[in-house]
């Protein structure tokens, strides 16, 4: 294992409270959150858990080899561990093949899972929300958006569909640095012009 | 390319400003010693930020002086040659070349003459460049086709000639064999490739529909395109570009690096879609005479 203290990027003198800092901002980097069905979802689960092992050690370390305890991510991470990479939760699903396109979808099999789909007759919401589903994976936003937007014209009750509507109309989920508010959103004080010119003016 | 990727200077700190300009610089010179005079005229902010990309994390910046390309009789730090930078200019020398025949071809005898010109001049650095870089060249002259393709039907789609160019940039990544890095680089360079190509669409919305040429834009939304919803689109790309950004390492170059991708990119994507960006894309992040 990595040492923890360069795991969560901070020197092994640092004060409790910049450890808990900088366990914090990592962990909101790495959450699930930002992460819902992009096929890296895997990857930064991982991070997480690197960050949330380092985090206990050096708790441990601390506390003299006592029991971890504290601020901890872990338990809301794991509630959400299914969110990343599962469409399969929640859906037992009335036709066998949808079922067999989503965890074609879940193994990255793209190109089978379109061609399952399109032997299906009757063109349901599910059909256009896996539809959907597999443009995004692809990478396809516009086409994904089309789809789930005709998955909810046909069926508006179902959340699972509008909650991936949503994500779409927000132009998806993302960690931002520079604390909370974000990057672009602090440059909305100034102009757009005197931004322009930051981006491209100024010498040396 | 199209030089949209790009810093945003006021948010850099002073060495990762210097840091920047050394890539370019020497992005510059290695185009020059690899190919002569004429390809770094076609060195640009996007090359760049691929250069950036390529570098391998582990490698500490540490300049050297050398002689401006623009004007030799200056000097100025720019970062040392290495494997990286190399693969970066050959393949900013291979797609340059590309890119000029595909205008030459577009835009008719006349119009086209001074893109032809550029790539006659500059086919012996691309022989040499696709020597290089056989894969790459391969992928970018199918992909540039099968653009082409796409093109001709005047598909009413974003996403499939966005797509088409999102893989030619997917492939200028060299594989690592670390699976969970190359997988981030690819989602990564897919998306800055369809950001690419789909804000170069916003941006030649009027003039492609001046002269009838086909325009994916005008083809999805119609002639007047639809600015709130490419906003949208472009936005989303960028965040999974951000997204497989932070899964990566990119050491002592990812202040630069998220730099670009938080601040330079919105604001070129801003600047785009209120159609500022024609007035001010041939600023220089730098004047030459520092």
């Amino acid at each position: 294992m990595r040492d923890p203290y360069s795991v969560l990027g901070v020197s092994p003198d640092a004060s409790d409270q910049e450890i808990k800092k900088a366990y914090r901002e990592l962990a909101r980097k790495y959450h699930p959150d930002n992460y819902v069905n992009n096929p890296l979802a895997d990857l930064a689960e991982e991070k997480m858990k690197e960050v949330n092992e380092a985090y206990e050690a050096i708790q441990r370390q601390r506390s003299g080899g006592g029991s971890g305890g504290g601020y901890q991510y872990q338990s809301s991470s794991s509630s959400y561990s299914n969110a990343g990479s599962g469409y399969q939760q929640s859906y037992g699903g009335a036709n066998p093949t949808f079922a067999r396109v989503r965890s074609m979808i879940n193994g990255g099999d793209l190109n089978g899972a379109e061609r399952l789909l399109q032997e299906v007759p009757q063109k349901n919401g599910e059909w256009y929300f896996l539809m959907g589903s597999i443009a995004y994976r692809r990478g396809w936003l516009d086409e994904a958006m089309q789809n789930y937007n005709l998955a909810v014209q046909m069926d508006p009750g179902n959340m699972e569909y509008r909650q991936a509507l949503a994500m779409m109309q927000q132009g998806g989920a993302v960690y931002r640095p520079y604390g909370g508010g974000g990057g672009m959103d602090s440059l909305d004080c100034c102009t757009t012009m005197l931004c322009l010119n930051c981006l491209c003016g100024g010498c040396n | 390319m199209f030089g949209y990727v790009r810093p945003l200077r006021e948010e850099l700190k002073c060495r990762d400003f210097d840091l920047y300009r050394a890539t370019y610089c020497g992005l510059c010179r290695a185009m020059r010693r690899r190919y002569g005079w004429l390809a770094p005229m076609f060195l640009n902010y996007d090359f760049t930020f691929l250069a950036l990309l390529l570098a391998p994390a582990e490698e500490r910046f540490t300049p050297c002086r050398g002689r401006c390309h623009a004007n030799p009789l200056i000097k100025k730090p720019m970062c040392q040659t290495d494997p990286g930078l190399e693969t970066a200019a050959d393949k900013s020398v291979v797609l340059t070349w590309w890119q000029l025949r595909d205008k030459a071809e577009d835009e008719g005898f006349l119009p086209g003459l001074t893109a032809r010109l550029l790539a006659i001049l500059l086919k012996p650095s691309y022989r040499k460049a696709a020597r290089r870089q056989p894969e790459f060249d391969r992928l970018v002259r199918e992909c540039l086709e099968q653009l082409h393709r796409l093109e001709e039907e005047k598909i009413p789609s974003l996403d499939r000639p966005a797509h088409t160019f999102a893989l030619l940039l997917q492939g200028a990544a060299p594989k690592t064999g670390e699976e969970g890095r190359d997988r981030a680089m690819e989602q990564m360079l897919y998306h800055l490739g369809r950001w690419i190509y789909l804000l170069d669409a916003q941006d030649d919305l009027e003039e492609d529909l001046a002269q009838g040429r086909y325009n994916p834009v005008a083809a999805r939304f119609g002639p007047e395109g639809d600015g709130e919803a490419m906003k949208r689109t472009l936005d989303h790309s960028r965040n999974l570009m951000c997204g497989a950004a932070q899964l990566m390492e990119f050491g002592c170059r990812w202040p630069v690096i998220e730099n670009i991708l938080y601040f330079g990119l919105p604001l070129v994507q801003r600047a785009v879609l209120d159609g500022s960006w024609k007035q001010i894309k041939n600023q220089r992040i730098w004047r030459h005479h520092t």
